[in-house]
């Protein structure tokens, strides 16, 4: 079964401990999320996954495999996607061209193919789009096709971000705060979203999010992170009756 | 299926596959094959001369080598300024070849498309090295990179007497079926050559970019965190944008010495590397028919430059020099408008002259 597991995580810079000692396990199929305030850690943990950070002490393994070393791309051909806090798309291209750059390593034929476009290339570009068309029907972006990215609004790009990490056809995505900046209408469209891509797609959700509510409401799994340590996991029942959580959050008493 | 396919309105798409196709409407290809047609029928109702050909020869050698530029600097948005020592590369494959093998050996003047062919390879692989220290170096120090290369290049020819330190080597006229080609067909016979490269290598970048090979090159212009995360290796891509660049320039430094019938160093020097570069911007950078317009504009500019200043000089005291000083004065003038007013380049008017045409015969 397909299981992520962070043991003993360690990231410091310097002087500073973004993360220190970090234990997590993800279990697959179910939506875990990564909270806590600001500064807690929680992007850094998400790099530290995909592997645009690497962990000073400790391991990360999926699957059996050590990935603590890997690079980005690597990682993202094992299955594990990830979608940007701040918006990383390709803005000088139209949604559908993002989309399809992110089946790159789905597509296979050779360069010659590729320059003369004879019956391969042909044959799975439009196998790709057909994919790619599927994903675009999946997160309702059927409007915004053709449009370039650079041009739409903050809350669709968000939408073309998570299109983009399940074009991957991930086993685990990674969802950086995909609802932060948005109003309750589009919130509840992304939480939809989340919920679909669990149940539909069977795919494993790491959520970072600052909105307790929806949280605390769609997570089966959650750990806190407060000065880049665990200070508390479980059930989302379990994490709010967690005094340190409760302390970490309102402050003390 | 589709039911119109003359133009664009009612022109309906029912697969995939049907957009793949480089002309949408039967009308884009009709004009598109009759152009076509055009090039290559004129030279036989309109005897330009020899020295006009020369200049066309010119406009079509650049065109080759600025399609290569606008793959790196355009698509996938890393600055090259040592564009002519890889244009060199090429031509010095070819004067190489005469220098061990003799200037009319039979593999330089009958196995020509080869020795291009090879000479676009060997710039590949020098764009290729060259393009390495992508892996590190990232916007100006990158584009300082490249030109270090071209110092390196216009040092090693100036000193090494197997190039005969950059004094002219010269390349032997070529055979083709109905013999060699003398002096009264040389630049016509290269017009027809070199016009079939640049359509084949048109068309070959045209499908390129319509896969996973071209989308790689605008991914890591426009983010090459993500394009990391997308899982392609952002690295290698930059250091096959290099090599893709380089071939075309070898391409092209290869027609240059068979044209010119000569390799001499003052052609691939710094300062051909910022006109192919100026090239490119004036045409359009990232856009295919960017580099058709731009070296067309820059090369035509110095011709009308040139009969201009020799127009004027019959009123000015004898002895001044009047093309020298307005050539690059009208070239980096160009330069500046451009990026004033239409950075996106001539490709630009022509995507709104496109879409204005697009409806016809309706407005909206």
């Amino acid at each position: 079964m397909t299981e992520l597991k962070i043991s003993d995580v360690t990231l410091s810079f310097g002087g500073l401990k973004a993360l220190s000692d970090v234990d997590m396990t993800i279990e697959p199929g179910l939506i875990t999320s990564i909270i806590g305030p600001n500064g807690a850690g929680k992007t850094s943990m998400l790099n530290c996954i995909s592997g645009f950070y690497h962990p000073t002490q400790g391991d990360i393994f999926y699957k059996d495999k050590k990935l603590t070393h890997a690079s980005p791309h690597q990682i993202s051909n094992m299955g594990i996607a990830r979608a940007f806090q701040n918006l990383e798309l390709f803005s000088g291209l139209t949604v559908l061209d993002n989309l399809l750059l992110a089946r790159h390593q789905n597509l296979k034929y050779s360069f010659l193919h590729a320059v003369f476009f004879f019956g391969k290339a042909s044959r799975v570009e439009s196998e790709n789009r057909s994919f790619v068309e599927d994903v675009i029907d999946f997160m309702e972006l059927e409007p915004y096709r053709k449009s370039l990215v650079g041009n739409l609004s903050y809350g669709i790009q968000k939408k073309v971000e998570v299109a983009r990490a399940l074009t991957l056809a991930p086993d685990i995505l990674l969802l950086d705060e995909p609802m932060a900046g948005m109003n309750i209408e589009e919130k509840e469209d992304i939480v939809r979203f989340v919920m679909d891509i669990q149940k539909e797609r069977n795919i494993t959700v790491v959520l970072v999010e600052h909105d307790l509510g929806v949280v605390m409401d769609i997570s089966d799994r959650i750990y806190v992170l407060d000065f880049g340590e665990v200070i508390g996991s479980g059930t989302p029942e379990e994490v709010s009756q967690n005094p340190k959580v409760i302390e970490a959050y309102i402050g003390e008493e | 299926m589709s039911q119109n396919r003359w133009l664009a309105t009612g022109n309906f798409y029912t697969t995939y596959r049907e957009e793949q196709r480089t002309f949408s409407t039967h009308l884009d290809r009709t004009i598109f094959t009759l152009f076509l047609v055009l090039l290559f029928a004129w030279p036989m109702f309109f005897d330009l001369g020899n020295k006009y050909m020369f200049v066309v020869d010119n406009i079509l050698i650049a065109i080759v080598a600025v399609m290569g530029l606008n793959l790196v600097t355009g698509f996938a948005g890393l600055i090259s300024i040592g564009h002519a020592a890889f244009v060199g590369i090429g031509a010095y494959t070819v004067a190489s070849v005469c220098r061990t093998m003799g200037t009319s050996h039979e593999l330089v003047t009958h196995f020509w498309p080869l020795l291009i062919v090879l000479s676009g390879l060997m710039g590949a692989i020098f764009g290729g090295l060259v393009g390495l220290p992508a892996f590190r170096l990232k916007h100006l120090y990158l584009a300082i990179a490249t030109l270090s290369f071209q110092m390196i290049f216009q040092w090693v020819i100036n000193f090494m007497t197997f190039f005969n330190q950059g004094q002219t080597i010269s390349i032997g006229r070529v055979y083709w079926i109905t013999g060699k080609v003398g002096r009264g067909d040389h630049y016509e016979f290269w017009y027809y050559a070199i016009l079939v490269i640049v359509i084949l290598l048109g068309f070959g970048i045209r499908n390129l970019l319509k896969t996973k090979y071209g989308r790689a090159l605008v991914a890591v212009r426009d983010n090459d965190r993500a394009a990391d995360a997308m899982g392609m290796h952002p690295g290698l891509t930059k250091v096959y944008a290099f090599a893709l660049a380089g071939f075309f320039a070898g391409v092209a430094g290869a027609l240059h010495a068979y044209v010119f019938r000569g390799v001499g160093f003052e052609s691939f020097t710094l300062h051909e590397s910022v006109s192919y570069l100026a090239m490119a911007i004036v045409g359009g950078l990232g856009t295919l028919n960017g580099s058709f317009w731009g070296p067309v504009a820059i090369r035509m500019l110095d011709l009308q430059v040139e009969h201009l200043s020799e127009a004027a000089a019959s009123y000015l005291p004898q002895g001044t020099n009047l093309a020298t000083a307005s050539k690059p004065l009208t070239f980096g003038l160009v330069i500046v408008l451009f990026l004033m007013f239409e950075p996106r380049g001539i490709a630009n008017w022509w995507r709104i002259t496109k879409s204005y045409t697009k409806l016809w015969p309706f407005r909206y």
